[in-house]
């Protein structure tokens, strides 16, 4: 049942998206981000919207994982619609005791929801059709400027990329000493919460040594095939900007300049 | 040949626990070498310092002339000694099989297109090429040394240490390793040093060391080694079963000239006496 989480979930399949190289990618990505919270009228965020849901299609990946990305930050949306359906300003529409419903928070919840699902598709498109390998690789390159802040580029997106490989074999192990003890007779299903949480101390603790020898075991390894930090390193794999790229910058350009242009025209739209 | 691996006078303790007491032997470039011994006998221990694992209590260690004093000379020795450690699991860093294996190639600095080729290559030699898109941890636990054995090619050394590479291995698939690590040596003249408890593997080398308790109890080619059955029985140590049925024809005083290695030879002999008699 645990190893159910995944994580980085990545599901390749030959779309035009996936061909972007990861950092023309991560950057396009947190532009479009940047540009969804400049989209300030109903409008420009529409726009916004029919080009993530374009974008969704052309990943070829079956909408129906996108809303299940959704499912973790549900309560949030809710919590924030609700706040912003009772405290808009303006005439009532509806009234009991302290708790007013205006026209302009209904507006505003609706707006401020949208924004956070787009975000979110956004999100999940990059996740979605870059692996994870890519990804931190991307993230070294485009960190490595600040190297010259004496950050630690090289060694941050080393540490990812092991957690990355690791994360998978810790839950394995979990598994595995949870069926342990439940073989010696541990009981983990019953009982209440507290119940619950004192069973699970057995297999922390197992947990806990096993990933500190793991750590141990590995940096031996790594010492083993001569690796000493980022100095000297190079790379099988050379990332070049492509056909794809060019174009994929492009498009974003005219999207951006859409969102401009929709702010512009539609300012009967903006939320009141 | 000239001398690649020197050991002179080398002892080394965990705490209070000696674990290797006052060796010496020297390993010649290209040799195929077993490492024999009980469990806990210091193998790993002496292939960590072929390595720079570990630092020798007192003696020196030579490799190629060179002995680590500093950092430079500890990655240089390393990057001539290919080590692959007993347990596969947690020598894989990345999160895919062909990057996993250009982690050494990366880290030696090589060009990108001349790590695809070697990894490619490695990759194919050990028979994984198929898999060099899997995740690490989806691969089974002889699949996982074999891309362990792929990272420590690829990064072509002059002298590869392999510990118990076949320990986790299918008859067919130690067939494979074996293949190949002998392959290495033939072809590439890249010096191994095998550490096993497998005697159908150690018979194949060219030299065997049969380590006992910290020291080397004795050493020789396999033929030279295999012959003194008494001394291996008394530390309970194996002998090939080839040479184990002859040995017992011999107690029982039917006496051949020589002791053989493989089950080819035993038979050879074994027809050779059956004619005779008859
Ligand atoms: N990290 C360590 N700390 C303390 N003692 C250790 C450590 N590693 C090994 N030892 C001890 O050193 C001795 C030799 O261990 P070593 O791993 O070299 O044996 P080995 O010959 O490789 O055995 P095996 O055939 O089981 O692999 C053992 O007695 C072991 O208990
Ligand atoms: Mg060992």
């Amino acid at each position: 049942m645990i190893k159910d989480i995944t994580l980085g979930q990545f599901f390749p399949t030959n779309s035009l998206i996936h061909k972007i190289d990861p950092r023309v990618k991560i950057i396009l990505i947190s532009v479009y981000i940047v540009f969804l919270f400049i989209a300030k009228n109903f409008g420009s965020l529409g726009f916004m919207t029919c080009i993530t849901v374009i974008l969704m299609i052309i990943t070829k990946i079956p909408l129906k994982l996108y809303f299940k990305g959704l499912r973790p930050v549900l309560f949030i949306l809710l919590f924030t619609s609700v706040l912003n359906v009772f405290y808009g300003s303006g005439e009532p529409i509806w009234q009991w005791g302290i708790l007013k419903v205006t026209w302009n928070g209904i507006q505003t919840a609706v707006f401020v929801s949208v924004r956070i699902v787009v975000l979110i598709m956004i999100s999940c498109i990059l996740t979605y059709t870059t692996s994870p390998t890519d990804l931190t690789d991307a993230l070294e390159r485009i960190m490595k400027p600040l190297t010259v802040f004496k950050i630690q580029v090289h060694e941050i997106a080393m540490m990812m990329t092991i957690a990355l490989r690791f994360v998978p074999t810790l839950l394995e192990e979990t598994d595995k000493i949870m069926n342990a003890q439940k073989a010696r007779g541990a009981d983990m299903e019953s009982g209440g919460i507290v119940k619950k949480l004192k069973a699970m101390i057995p297999v922390l603790i197992p947990l806990f040594v096993s990933s500190f020898n793991r750590a141990f075991d590995l940096a031996v390894a790594m010492e083993c095939r001569c690796y000493r930090g980022g100095k000297g390193r190079t790379r099988m794999k050379v990332l070049k900007a492509g056909k794809i790229d060019v174009i994929a910058v492009i498009f974003s350009v005219i999207v951006l300049a859409g969102v401009i242009v929709c702010n512009v025209m539609f300012p009967q739209l903006t939320v009141k | 040949m000239k001398d690649f691996i020197k050991v002179n006078n080398v002892s080394f303790s965990y705490g209070e626990n000696k674990v290797l007491d006052d060796i010496s032997f020297t390993i010649k470039q290209g040799e195929f070498i077993a490492l024999l011994g009980h469990n806990g006998c210091g193998k790993s221990t002496l292939a960590k310092l072929f390595n720079v694992l570990l630092v020798p209590e007192s003696g020196e260690i030579s490799v190629d002339g060179l002995v680590a004093k500093n950092e430079d000379d500890v990655y240089k020795i390393r990057s001539k000694v290919g080590l692959v450690l007993q347990n596969p699991d947690n020598q894989l860093v990345a999160t895919i099989v062909e990057e996993d294996v250009a982690f050494g190639c990366e880290n030696l600095g090589i060009p990108p297109k001349e790590i695809r080729r070697r990894v490619d290559e490695a990759l194919k030699s050990v028979d994984m090429y198929e898999y060099r898109t899997h995740a690490p941890h989806k691969l089974s636990g002889g699949q996982k040394q074999r891309v362990a054995i792929a990272g420590i090619i690829a990064m072509q050394p002059q002298c590869i240490v392999l510990d118990e590479p076949t320990a986790m291995l299918d008859p067919q698939g130690r067939k494979e390793v074996m293949d190949t690590i002998r392959y290495l040596n033939k072809e590439k003249n890249i010096t191994i040093i095998l550490i096993t408890h497998y005697m159908d593997e150690a018979v194949q080398t060219d030299r065997i060391f049969v380590m006992d308790k910290g020291k080397i109890l004795t050493q020789g080619t396999p033929q030279e080694v295999f012959s003194k059955v008494e001394l291996l029985k008394e530390k309970s140590l194996d002998v090939p079963q080839a040479t184990e049925l002859i040995y017992r024809l011999h107690q029982h005083g039917i006496s051949t000239e020589k002791l053989p290695l493989t089950p080819e030879e035993c038979i050879a002999l074994l027809e050779e006496l059956l004619n005779k008699k008859s």
